[in-house]
């Protein structure tokens, strides 16, 4: 039994997972101020070759390939950001195809990326902890446990603990005088400035969120696959995170969280489906806007869910239950 | 050999300049980036050389299958995957462009399924012809590509201002409500417009197809972009903006590759994006107050 | 407080506002009347920089503000509320209201994320005003309904409350009566006396005559994007250029 759950595989399949989710969060942070960010694949691959180079030729611990390579994200979302956020939200997706796609030929291009050929022998997270546990003295045998299961469940843990942190930023980001502004800009741009709220500056700051986190991810997938080609980086997969959003849900985090874990899994699960998956991808892009823009987890969704969880723990509880208000919240759709 | 350079880049500029009109009409009316033109036009690409290999028809009959296969799918998207999101409330301007982004990706990949990954050979009979003038060698076929081009421009311009459709299209762009007062059937001129801009992109993909000898179901995507490019040098929405537009584009791309490195041309095309959204955002023959429109 | 001078804005060819000069005296209610697209909300949207002028200077509290960004015009104290609503339709009727007071909090994205005390503190702060502010418009009880499910009327004196909410010396109130019955339009005029009295100055966009008659200390008409009068609400009413370019019209609405 333990052996079939930490089936190295599985554990693998897991971490790519949590690796998406955080792929889902950049570009839901963009889009929380009603901005569409189509590079995230650029600055995916932007974090993912700083943080390999970094590692592989500075010789530096991985740790600081990983920040590195968010911060030079976040730099390069910052340029991008600021000429394009001050006009029309097509305007930002424009360039942030562009600039992909730009990435992407400098990465092909590139002597010290080795072009198309990719870049092979990058450190592998897991094992390098692995290896230092058993530098402390903790090996894979005193826990009865073979050393690719160890490594990979190593790399899984810190992956976990890596995604909740995330998650926790961006909620706690979320209720606070910085996530209104956002919400606000998202609601009605020209009416969030004329309240006094700097909405290019915002813009900006949500857009290099979104890239440094994306960055991030791209450093961390790195470290995970041990090889990266500007191939992993393309318009498809821009594409396959934009619809993480979409098809999860764009209103609240919980939605590209759950459409990126529901989505990475469904191909391994429906084997057959596996080649027919962008196909299908765009089919569910054209209908979710049809017929349900916001996603499937909206607001109305989660207050629900809050809502059955409260009167449940009424029922276990005998408390004053006062929560008078739940109620009255609803809303209509919209991305 | 300037001129020579000069030739091969009002070629190109003159397809980049096609590519470009199909955005920016559907823009100009609807004020919707159409992602799947790209898809489009590399449908049209594959339908023209299926012809001539398949059937080993002449060239204007694979243009005109290209024309009519172009012109059912922009139906198609019009109807799918922009009509059901117009006028409901509470859809963001993100919606359109999501949609059409989750048409091009399912067109490129039904391409991989139907075509093939790789890249096909564009053969054209034509091919070798070529005459000198002034010691510049043109070949028939940049000839051929380089009329069509300039007679479709022509014929859209003329179209737009003497028809009576082409006025209803022009006052649909102005303002949709408007034309409705005025009687204009908005619906079917929208529907028009989609499909008339996808027929464009069927011939220029055709002519893509013969002047690079390639096809794949990539060249979506790599040429679609240089039409996005270019629209935004042109201003988005205008007409003559997207025809000088695609002419610069080709030219500065034809001479980087001729006086610079090639490995970094496909990259002008967004510096150019950049420089221009930092100096002119409204594109060079756009008007500023289009910036402040929502 | 407010001066403009010579205000003019065209849009293409179209001339919107023509010549507009006025001045706003601290503590006012200053109403702005006019036959519908004679340019009020424009100038609004002039005054809070929506819109730059094409000519004109525009100052406030001694500075020239015209040309600035418009969330840099909230800071300097102008806040303002819109014809057709425009809240934040999917927050909640307090949240609408802590984001007015956006510009007069500080938290920035790390000591949001860690909670530190001064954060914890500041939006302790920011809730309660909002609390206040809610109560103040008579919303008490609807602070967690989103705005987008709030009755018309209510949604106009959340707006007012959302404004109120930056601290304004300066408040623009655009229709601010419109679709409600006689009991809100009531309600309002105590309202905006009540905001008078705190030592806020209103200008005030208003078809309800007798609500801007009774309201306003001056009054300053338009018509066609140029003013044509300017003076007491008595003296407006016997203006002969205001009856017959825009009271001889009422009638027709």
């Amino acid at each position: 039994m333990i052996d079939f759950i930490l089936n190295p595989y599985y554990i693998q399949i897991a971490s790519f997972i949590l690796i998406n989710i955080v792929l889902g969060i950049s570009i839901y942070i963009t889009l929380s101020t009603g901005q569409l960010s189509l590079g995230s694949a650029g600055f995916m691959s932007i974090g993912a070759y700083t943080s390999a180079l970094v590692t592989m030729k500075l010789g530096m611990p991985i740790f600081a390939g990983i920040i590195s390579g968010a911060i030079v994200a976040a730099l390069a979302g910052i340029l991008v950001g600021i000429p394009t956020l001050r006009l029309q939200g097509v305007y930002l997706a424009v360039a942030t195809l562009g600039f992909g796609e730009v990435v992407r030929v400098l990465f092909n291009n590139m002597e010290i990326t080795r072009g198309a050929m990719g870049l092979p022998g990058i450190p592998h997270f897991g094992r390098v902890l692995a290896q230092s546990l058993a530098d402390m003295g903790l090996t894979a045998d005193m826990l009865g446990l073979r050393n690719n299961q160890w490594s990979a469940l190593l790399l899984f843990i810190v992956l976990l603990v890596i995604v909740i942190l995330v998650i926790w930023f961006f909620v706690r980001q979320n209720h606070s005088r910085i996530g209104r502004a956002y919400t606000a800009i998202k609601e009605d741009e020209q009416a969030a400035e004329s309240m006094g709220i700097p909405t290019t500056y915002y813009k900006v700051l949500a857009f290099s969120q979104g890239a440094m986190i994306a960055g991030f991810a791209g450093a961390l997938y790195a470290h995970t696959t041990s090889f990266i080609n500007p191939g992993d980086f393309s318009y498809h997969r821009a594409v396959e995170i934009l619809i993480f959003a979409v098809f999860g849900g764009s209103e609240v985090i919980w939605g590209p969280i759950f459409g990126a874990a529901f989505l990475t899994a469904l191909p391994e699960v429906l084997r057959d489906l596996a080649d027919y998956r962008l196909i299908i991808y765009g089919l569910l892009l054209v209908a979710m806007m049809a017929f349900r823009p916001q996603g499937l987890i909206d607001y109305n969704v989660i207050n629900w869910l809050k809502r059955k969880f409260k009167k449940q723990n009424k029922h276990d509880s005998v408390s004053n239950g006062s929560d008078g208000n739940g109620s009255s919240k609803q809303k209509g759709g919209t991305l | 050999m300037f001129e020579q350079q000069l030739i091969n880049g009002l070629t190109l500029g003159s397809i980049y300049a096609i590519v470009a009109l199909g955005y920016t009409l559907v823009f100009g009316v609807l004020e919707i980036l159409n992602m799947a033109h790209g898809e489009i036009f590399m449908f049209g690409a594959f339908i023209g050389l299926l012809m001539v290999v398949q059937f080993g028809a002449p060239i204007p009959i694979a243009i005109l299958a290209a024309v009519l296969v172009t012109a059912v799918m922009g139906f198609l998207l019009e109807r799918f995957a922009l009509r059901p999101l117009r006028g409901k409330k509470g859809v963001s301007h993100l919606a359109p462009l999501i949609s059409t982004i989750g048409v091009s990706i399912f067109l490129e990949n039904l391409a991989h399924h139907l075509f093939g990954a790789e890249t096909q050979p564009f053969p054209v009979s034509f091919a070798r012809i070529s005459f000198e003038i002034g010691g510049v060698k043109i070949y028939l076929v940049q000839l051929t590509i380089f009329l069509i081009a300039v007679a479709l421009m022509i014929g859209l311009s003329l179209w737009l201002q003497k028809t009576k459709a082409g006025k209803g299209l022009r006052a649909t762009a102005e303002s949709i409500e408007t034309a409705n007062l005025l009687g204009v059937n908005t619906q079917r001129i929208i529907t028009l417009t989609v499909i008339i801009a996808s027929a464009m992109g069927g011939i220029a993909g055709v002519l893509v197809g013969m002047a690079f000898n390639a096809v794949s179901p990539q060249m979506g995507l790599a040429i679609g972009l240089k039409g996005l490019a270019i629209i935004i040098l042109g201003g988005m929405g205008n007409i003559k903006g997207a025809m000088v537009g695609g002419l610069i584009l080709g030219l500065t791309e034809v001479m980087s590759v001729a006086y610079g490195d090639s490995g970094y041309r496909d990259a002008i095309a967004f510096l150019m994006i950049i420089v221009i959204l930092l100096v002119r955002p409204q594109g060079l023959f756009g008007s500023p107050a289009t910036q402040v429109k929502r | 407080m407010l001066e403009l001078k010579s205000i003019q804005k065209s849009f293409g060819g179209l001339v919107a506002l023509k010549e507009v000069s006025f001045t706003v005296q601290k503590g006012e209610v200053f109403g702005l009347i006019g036959p519908n697209g004679a340019g009020k909300t424009t100038l609004f949207n002039v005054i809070t920089s929506m819109f730059p002028p094409t000519q004109g200077q525009i100052q406030f509290l001694g500075e020239m503000i015209h040309g600035k960004k418009p969330h840099k015009i909230t800071r300097l104290g102008i806040a303002r509320t819109f014809q057709n609503i425009r809240l934040f339709g999917h927050m909640t009727a307090l949240e609408n209201v802590m984001v007015g007071e956006h510009c007069r909090s500080h938290a920035g994205v790390f000591s949001s994320v860690l909670r530190t005390n001064k954060q914890k503190e500041e939006e302790r702060s920011i809730r309660e005003k909002a609390a206040r502010l809610l109560e103040l418009v008579d919303l008490k009880g609807m602070e967690e309904v989103f705005a987008d499910n709030l009755a018309y009327g209510q949604q106009r004196r959340l707006e007012i409350a959302r404004a109120l909410a930056s601290n304004p010396q300066l408040l623009l109130l655009d229709e601010p009566a419109a679709g409600m019955n006689e009991k809100e339009t009531e309600d309002l005029y105590h309202l905006i006396k009540k905001i008078q009295q705190q030592g806020i100055t209103v200008i005030l966009i208003e078809h309800d005559m007798s609500l801007v008659m009774r309201v306003c200390d001056r009054l300053a008409v338009l018509n066609f994007g140029e003013k044509i009068a300017e003076g007491r609400p008595e003296e407006i009413q016997n203006h002969p250029a205001v009856i017959e370019a825009y009271l001889g019209k009422e009638e027709e609405e």
